[in-house]
């Protein structure tokens, strides 16, 4: 232990040294901070705003582990003439982190029962800053404001108002860029204002100056933004500190890629992390995301965002969650594009660069922009040019263009994933009376759950899918005699406990085809849903995918004179599985078997 | 009647308790808010009665007499007036920050910055994070004001421009209220502290309020009785046309004939004070010893430069003058000659 020692007087003495040295260094800025307001000045203070705060909060820790005031001054001697000094300056008590690190330092010092003269006088001291803070104005305005009955807070807040609209404006008219291409502009401003405005990036009163200086950055080129400033905005968007319009928001997408990945990073975690969510909840976030029209209107953004759908599904090709958010983003983004003004109107082809052309018209049509009749014909051309596509390529796959190939048939079902408002159509269509050939509505179904041939086995799944589909189309249109539970068996083993030496048909494949059945099946008997959920207990999915079912007709995509029929009968659906939500197959009070002799004697 | 002159006591009382005594010691949060509740109470009362004489001279009497009544409870009180009631959230807040028995959990909760980052003022009761807000908002405005003088954005700065609009609203309401013009100028003595002394900052936002542009026929009548009251008032015209910048008055004369032609006669009554002063070989004068020849030269060309038509009639005057002085054409001799050679180099 003895030998410890000095080696431990060593540490703290370094220790002690670092600790004087930090503090003298802020303690230099600080006292050069406080003497000019230079542009070199006000750079600097930005640039070193979060470095400070980190350093407060440092302090803070240190002064809290004190026993009291008298220790803190004893031990950090410097830290009273800081603080001081970063009260009295106001770049560091506009920015909200800063300020509020600034007050905790002060009540840290602060002493609730103080024991001796110098505490007392610490209070004192603490007491005045924050009085003259909060109620002190030069004496000129202080007058003539008393003799027009305007309250402090009320002058600060019109003169906060008007300052930002005064800047507001010579931002926008100080471009003159679009005014035609030899014209000279005063953006270069832009950069010192920017700088400038670090500390208010998140006080909301300042928000429309922040939105102007990242609208006119994206217009001209001349208008550059510091980099600390987007810097500070990223941070305050990831701490969701951030309070700017729309427009701005899309605006600070294009200057700052990190902002826009985390964005999207965020909308798929709350995805993948909440798999209860219902499709019309996952809608909702989408929709309130702000992308799909930050996408609409800029075709940069959307390639990005593009970018990391694809790369997510080259991961997790299987998640339907994930596939669901891809829709209903696809679905979002398209009807912002179109409701575009021709003026920010740019042709789908320039953000689907990787697509095949002949392909991207025909899936991104929404199936309500064209008459159903057509619906089959559209779908059968679809399926068999995806068929075409895929041949095409397998033809070649093993040799040299096998790379290539794959990719284009990735391309080709990522497509058929972003517009899968058809694969429901298809599934809508193979659950009805009509008899037709329906192998190319199969194909694109299966193709959907099983693109390739090499781990997903697309040929021997079409196989069983059409297995899959006779058996349900046999057991709907069987209206004399409800099934029983031996022939819904196959079913049910199909999805709890498929084969075990080959790979399974997709769960939500044969879900989503029972599900279709159910609801449009002509005169179907209801409860055979109900039968197979107790079965199986795939509840969850069953509701999930009737809800997206529910969702899609909702937005127009039914005959008009079949929309009331088929949604009672979801209503019919939805409530035979409200009974299996509360006597769920997996409750404690009602075994599977009662459950499902219970539902086979209705 | 009575209980509307008992809120306003117990609101003063509870004032100088705020300020004076210990019993904050055991304020809370709920005390504090309903203290405020109470001054902003009084502050609506100010702004219903203050031009009522009869409301305001019995709301002022009461006010005396807690008033008398506080000082052998507080001796070192400050005396409430009428006027003080329009911000006595204001004093409220500036009582308790200076009332060294304050606990340190009110502070913390006036100064919360965990509070929802948005919220207005005057419609908000709640004290939390209250100072916080203003402390935002009082930074923000310096560190914009350094960037709207680096830009030179606005021609009197914001918070001119606050007051001016202000100024103009508060003087349209008392003209709406009585046709009264004394009642319109004593208002704007009370106000402009009847332009004595005129600071340099009283004078920017004399002119910010004539600048203002609402372009309705109030505010031409206002400005109209503004721009009187100024005239009157020559020592603080005077001040004003030696303090503005040059651009401010270049609007002023723009907007306003009757300005023009006041500091057109500024212009003249100063050139008349110069003599020509041999051993400095130039003109100076004693009335006012920071203005040069030079300057007023300068003011000359704004003038003429706001408004080319006067010039020709500016310039003939100052030859009748000249010719009054003997029409020689060597410096030093008449100032009006020296100005007319100055201003057509």
């Amino acid at each position: 232990m003895s030998q410890l020692k000095p080696e431990i007087q060593t540490q703290r003495m370094t220790e002690t040294l670092q600790d004087v040295k930090k503090i003298q260094f802020w303690l230099d800025k600080a006292v050069a901070w406080s003497q000019n307001k230079s542009p070199d000045t006000l750079r600097d203070i930005s640039r070193h705003l979060r470095k400070l705060c980190a350093y407060l909060q440092q302090l803070l820790i240190h002064v809290n582990s004190l026993s009291s005031t008298t220790e803190a001054m004893e031990k950090l001697p410097f830290m009273g003439q800081l603080l001081g000094r970063l009260c009295w300056n106001f770049h560091v008590t506009a920015n909200d982190t800063s300020r509020e690190v600034l007050f905790q330092c002060l009540w840290a010092l602060y002493s609730e029962h103080p024991s001796n003269a110098v505490e007392r006088k610490a209070n004192q001291w603490i007491q005045n800053v924050l009085c003259h803070f909060a109620t002190e104005e030069g004496d000129g305005p202080q007058a003539v404001m008393k003799g027009l009955f305007l309250p402090l807070h009320e002058y600060y807040l019109k003169v906060l108002g008007k300052s930002v609209s005064l800047l507001q404006e010579e931002i926008v008219k100080s471009c003159s860029s679009l005014g035609g291409i030899n014209s000279r502009c005063s953006c270069d401003k832009i950069l010192a204002t920017s700088e400038a405005c670090v500390p208010l990036v998140t006080c909301g009163d300042a928000a429309p100056l922040i939105g102007a200086l990242l609208q006119r950055a994206e217009t001209c080129v001349q208008a550059v933004l510091s980099e600390d400033f987007l810097h500070a905005l990223n941070t305050a968007y990831s701490s969701k500190c951030l309070v700017l319009e729309e427009q701005s928001v899309v605006s600070l997408w294009c200057h700052s890629l990190s902002t826009l990945e985390e964005a999207v990073l965020s909308l798929l975690e709350s995805v993948v992390t909440n798999t209860a969510t219902t499709p019309q909840k996952m809608l909702e976030k989408v929709s309130q995301s702000l992308l799909p029209k930050a996408c609409a209107q800029n075709c940069s953004i959307f390639l990005v965002v593009n970018d990391i759908f694809r790369s997510t599904m080259k991961h997790a090709e299987g998640n339907e969650n994930m596939k669901s958010l891809i829709q209903l983003f696809s679905l979002c983004f398209l009807k912002e594009h179109a409701q575009l003004q021709t003026q920010m109107y740019l042709p789908l082809k320039y953000f689907f660069p990787q697509t095949s052309q002949s392909l991207l018209i025909p899936m991104s049509t929404l199936p309500s922009e064209m008459p159903q009749e057509a619906w089959r014909l559209h779908l059968n051309w679809l399926s068999s040019s995806l068929q075409r596509l895929t041949e095409e390529e397998e033809k070649g796959d093993g040799g040299s263009g096998s790379h290539r190939g794959l990719h284009k048939v990735f391309e080709a079902w990522f497509l058929l994933v972003q517009c899968s408002h058809w694969v429901q159509v298809a599934l809508q269509l193979l659950s009805t009376n009509d008899l037709r050939d329906c192998s190319a509505l199969l194909w694109l179904l299966t193709f959907y759950h099983h693109p390739t041939n090499r781990g997903h086995h697309r040929t021997m799944q079409l196989v069983r899918s059409q297995k899959l589909w006779k058996h349900l189309h046999s057991l709907f249109l069987n209206l004399a005699h409800p099934p029983s539970v031996d022939q819904l068996q196959p079913l049910i083993t199909l999805l709890t406990s498929p084969p075990p030496q080959q790979p399974p048909l997709a769960p939500t494949l044969i879900l989503s085809l029972l599900v279709n059945f159910a609801v449009f099946f002509q005169s179907g008997p209801t409860h055979i849903l109900q039968m197979v959920v107790d079965g199986s207990g795939l509840l969850q999915e069953v509701v999930c995918v009737l809800s997206s079912l529910e969702l899609r007709l909702s937005e127009g995509s039914c005959r008009e004179s079949d929309t009331n029929r088929v949604h009672i009968r979801i209503k019919e659906l939805q409530k035979s599985l409200d009974t299996c939500v509360q006597y769920g197959p997996w409750s404690p009070a009602v075994n599977q078997t009662h459950s499902l002799t219970h539902t086979v004697k209705r | 009647m009575e209980s509307v002159l008992k809120n306003v006591s117990s609101s003063v009382e509870l004032l100088a308790v705020a300020a004076h005594s210990s019993v904050v010691e055991h304020w809370q949060e709920q005390t504090v808010s309903r203290a405020f509740q109470w001054a902003s109470y009084c502050e609506h009362l100010h702004s219903r009665f203050h031009s009522n004489p009869t409301v305001r001279g019995t709301i002022e009497k009461q006010i005396q007499q807690t008033n008398q009544h506080l000082l052998s409870a507080f001796p070192g009180c400050t005396q409430v007036c009428f006027s003080d009631l329009s911000r006595l959230r204001h004093l409220l807040l500036q009582g308790l920050l200076t009332n060294p028995k304050l606990p340190l959990s009110i502070m913390k909760t006036l100064f919360d910055s965990k509070h929802p980052a948005e919220r207005t003022y005057s419609e908000n009761q709640d004290v939390h994070g209250l100072c916080n807000y203003i402390v935002r908002c009082k930074s923000a405005c310096k560190v914009l004001r350094l960037l709207t003088d680096s830009l030179a954005v606005g021609a009197v700065g914001a918070d001119a421009e606050v007051l001016g609009e202000t100024l103009m609203e508060r003087l349209e309401a008392v003209m709406s209220q009585s046709g009264d013009l004394c009642k319109a100028e004593h208002f704007l003595d009370s106000v402009l502290q009847g332009g004595e002394g005129a600071t340099p900052h009283l004078c920017v936002v004399i002119s910010a309020a004539l600048l203002t542009r609402k372009k309705s026929a109030a505010e031409t009548a206002s400005h109209a009785v503004l721009l009187d009251w100024l005239l009157k008032r020559h020592s603080t015209l005077k001040h004003m046309v030696t303090e503005a910048p040059t651009a401010l008055i270049t609007d002023l004369v723009k907007r306003h004939l009757k300005f023009r032609d006041a500091y057109c006669n500024v212009l003249k009554e100063w050139a008349s004070d110069m003599e020509y002063s041999l051993s400095e070989g130039e003109w100076t004068t004693q009335t006012n010893p920071t203005l040069t020849f030079q300057n007023l030269t300068q003011h000359f060309l704004t003038l003429f430069e706001a408004c080319p038509s006067v010039r020709a009639e500016v310039e003939k005057e100052l030859n009748i003058l000249k010719k009054s002085d003997g029409d020689f054409e060597v410096g030093g001799l008449s100032v009006w000659g020296d100005l007319l050679s100055a201003l057509n180099q």
